[in-house]
């Protein structure tokens, strides 16, 4: 019976620790993953955010470095996971009640999460030391659902359009500046040629949506929330966008699992022109193809340009038991330090307009100015973006239906009516 | 050892004790094994039954719905039926090119030919190679600018269809990936078959004039009929759960032209969060797997030969 006993123990003690090693932890927290247990002085905050090489946790850590000596007093750790397994992890965690106070979250999301996260009014703003006024203008939008804010930005972002310097010269089109209109975006496509290079098509959320939004000039969800994919406006524009399929401008994705498709094929040198984040700025700028990368805000109509600010920040979980020590480390997190920190190592835009201007010097002095310029062009005269609950599986529905309409098997209006009737009221 | 009527009830009493210390014993020692058993596998499958009857989102409340879900899934979603024909349409198609490729594979390595351990390598080394290296390079193979179309394009001037992008070929391209895939696992089996025939059943075979395909229809595949029972069982079972190659190769497009059951219960848990719909698709699932293997079972008596 010893042996039974002693044996007993020895599997309960393996499989505690081999449940303890299933999380990801680092940073300079006890490793408690109960945060919030404590209160005032030595309380232990736990930070989650996605993370998906090493120079991503080293960027963090730095973050991290700064809020725990802004805040001595608590006991700051980080957890992370990959961008692709953070929302499942996210969705474990919320289903077990164990969400980690200070909680990243992306914009375009938030609409899918918003209950998880505690709602940020004036009082929970000066307790984080916040002045919205800091941040760029409607930023704030990006973390906020049915005019309720859940959290702080700590990174703006926009769709651009990026081309290819090298294959406007080849082709002898004139390279697009600031403020081109949708007439100028035709006019290039058709000097590209149509074999295909000139433009590549987009699978993603707003790398396919960002164009048809600004050529409509509306959301694909209207002002009371209510998913709006058929609205004639919108549908009108996005038969537009595959008409540049049809006529054999884009080059389209072979497969529905090419998800993220245009922009594989500008940062290949395969194409022309694709539309995507001022996310992936830096990254085309230094490009392994070896071209000139060039960008420009998206075209107008007439002078008038749609355009939406995206991004992601940090909230409080609904649930968390200490949230007064949980937003100090949220105030350092988007504070002055963290933001130029971020905004230094060019990794991405802070939201903070203070920092901003540490991000172009981050950047090669000879591109510096085009993209500042680019910048100013395109964080300018935006709206939040509007979503629905259940937003995200909308867009999960329409994507392995696009490579059907630029291949001419269906067409753009009974995708997004059908999608429409599966997911509007 | 003898006992006598005196010495016999002692030794039962003693007997019983001992076997009771040695279950105790033995209950002990798997005890582990029962917990995992436990906490692993009987605790989610009972779990699943009880979520496949509430509306049960990732978080948040949950309300019991009854038959509810099921009844949404047969009469109101519009990719369950399209995902169950998938999955029926990529059974039909792999099972038989899979059984018949990596039987005429045994049948050519079956002669004792020299090198026929590095054949044997050769072909089951994409059954042990990572599904996404091989869809990788499936994928290569396949698209507008891949090795296929420009071979036929330079060679003979003939522009391929998008492979992928097309309803039917996307589903075609799954299936023959998946043959690739997977013949080298089935090939092990009816070789080891193979090997295992009895020597004289053949020889009085040959020696009544038996050969070429009469000596193959005729006797040696009655005599693999055993294998070729428990490989297509076990193909059907897996060719139902298939979820990697559509996954990674079309991603279930075009439109829903290539999802699967399987994947369609994962979109739905761990895409829309629709716990408890997953779980009442995959209990429909295991019901399908269950009839249809019971149906093979019962049909084995007519063409499966046990006895020698």
């Amino acid at each position: 019976m010893k042996i039974t006993r002693s044996l007993a123990a020895m599997t309960a003690a393996g499989a505690a620790l081999a449940l303890g090693a299933c999380g990801t932890q680092s940073g300079s927290g006890s490793g408690s993953d109960g945060d919030g247990d404590d209160t005032g002085s030595g309380a232990s905050i736990t930070w989650d955010m996605w993370a998906g090489s090493e120079s991503d946790i080293e960027a963090l850590e730095a973050q991290l470095a700064i809020a725990q000596e802004e805040n001595p007093d608590l006991d700051i750790s980080l957890q992370h996971a990959p961008w692709n397994d953070y929302f499942t992890k996210l969705t474990t965690n919320l289903a077990s009640g164990n969400v980690a106070c200070v909680t990243s979250m992306n914009g375009q999301r938030l609409s899918g999460y918003h209950e998880a996260f505690m709602p940020l009014g004036e009082e929970e703003l000066a307790t984080a030391g916040i002045d919205p006024a800091d941040f760029t203008e409607g930023s704030l939008d990006i973390m906020s659902y049915d005019g309720e804010l859940y959290g702080i930005p700590y990174d703006v972002a926009a769709m651009l359009v990026y081309y290819n310097k090298d294959m406007f010269a080849d082709a002898g089109v004139p390279e697009p500046a600031a403020g081109w209109t949708f007439e100028d975006f035709d006019a290039a496509l058709d000097g590209l040629g149509t074999d295909g290079t000139a433009f590549g098509m987009g699978m993603g959320e707003f790398q396919w949506m960002a164009l048809p939004i600004a050529h409509a000039g509306v959301q694909p969800v209207d002002e009371s929330g209510a998913l709006d994919l058929t609205n004639p406006a919108f549908l009108e524009a996005s038969e537009w966008y595959a008409s540049i399929a049809a006529d054999g401008h884009g080059s389209l994705p072979p497969s529905a699992s090419d998800t993220g498709w245009g922009e594989q094929e500008y940062q290949a040198g395969n194409v022309a022109m694709a539309v995507d984040g001022t996310w992936n700025a830096s990254s085309y700028l230094n490009n392994e193809a070896g071209f000139a990368a060039g960008m420009v805000d998206i075209p107008s109509v007439d002078g008038e340009r749609l355009g939406l600010v995206l991004g992601s920040g940090y909230g409080i979980s609904a649930d968390c038991e200490n949230p007064e020590a949980a937003l100090q480390v949220l105030g350092s997190l988007v504070g002055e330090a963290a933001q130029d920190q971020i905004a230094s190592s060019g990794r991405s835009y802070p939201a903070r307009i203070s920092s901003q201007p540490l991000y172009f010097e981050s950047l090669d002095e000879g591109v510096q100015d085009e993209v500042q310029a680019a910048f100013e062009a395109v964080f300018t005269g935006l709206e939040g973006q509007r979503s629905t609950d259940d937003w995200a599986q909308v867009n999960e529905s329409i994507q392995p239906n696009l490579v059907t309409v630029y291949t001419g098997q269906s067409t753009m209006t009974d995708v997004l009516e059908q999608t429409q009737s599966q997911f509007g009221d | 050892m003898t006992a006598t009527g005196a010495s016999a009830a002692p030794l039962r009493r003693g007997q019983s004790r001992l076997r009771r210390i040695e279950s105790r014993q033995a209950l002990g020692f798997i005890s582990p094994a029962l917990a995992g058993l436990t906490v692993f596998t009987i605790a989610p499958v009972i779990l699943s039954i009880v979520m496949s009857l509430y509306d049960w989102p990732a978080w948040g409340d949950r309300t019991f719905v009854g038959g509810g879900n099921y009844v949404d899934l047969f009469t109101r979603h519009p990719d369950f039926w399209p995902s169950l024909r998938n999955s029926a349409i990529f059974t039909l198609l792999f099972v038989p090119m899979n059984l018949a490729v990596s039987l005429t594979l045994a049948l050519l390595l079956s002669p004792r030919i020299k090198g026929r351990a590095v054949f044997r390598v050769l072909f089951f080394i994409p059954v042990v190679t990572p599904m996404v290296a091989n869809v990788l390079v499936w994928k290569m193979l396949l698209q507008p600018n891949g090795l296929f179309n420009g071979l036929s394009t330079s060679m003979f001037g003939i522009e391929l269809p998008s492979f992928l992008s097309h309803p039917q070929w996307a589903m075609v391209m799954v299936v023959v990936m998946s043959v690739w895939q997977g013949m080298g696992y089935n090939m092990l089996i009816f070789c080891a078959a193979l090997e295992q025939l009895p020597e004289p059943v053949l020889e009085a075979a040959r020696i009544d004039g038996a050969k070429g395909w009469r000596m193959f229809s005729r006797i040696t595949l009655p005599l693999l009929s055993p294998a070729i029972f428990f490989t297509t069982v076990m193909t059907m079972i897996t060719s139902m759960q298939v979820f990697a190659q559509p996954q990674l190769l079309t991603g279930g497009g075009p439109g829903n032209a290539t999802i699967p059951i399987v994947m369609f219960i994962y979109d739905q848990a761990f895409t829309f969060q629709q716990m408890g719909l997953a779980a009442a698709a995959a209990w429909i699932l295991f019901a399908i797997i269950i009839g249809l293997t019971a149906l093979q079972f019962s049909a084995q008596k007519r063409w499966v030969h046990y006895e020698v």
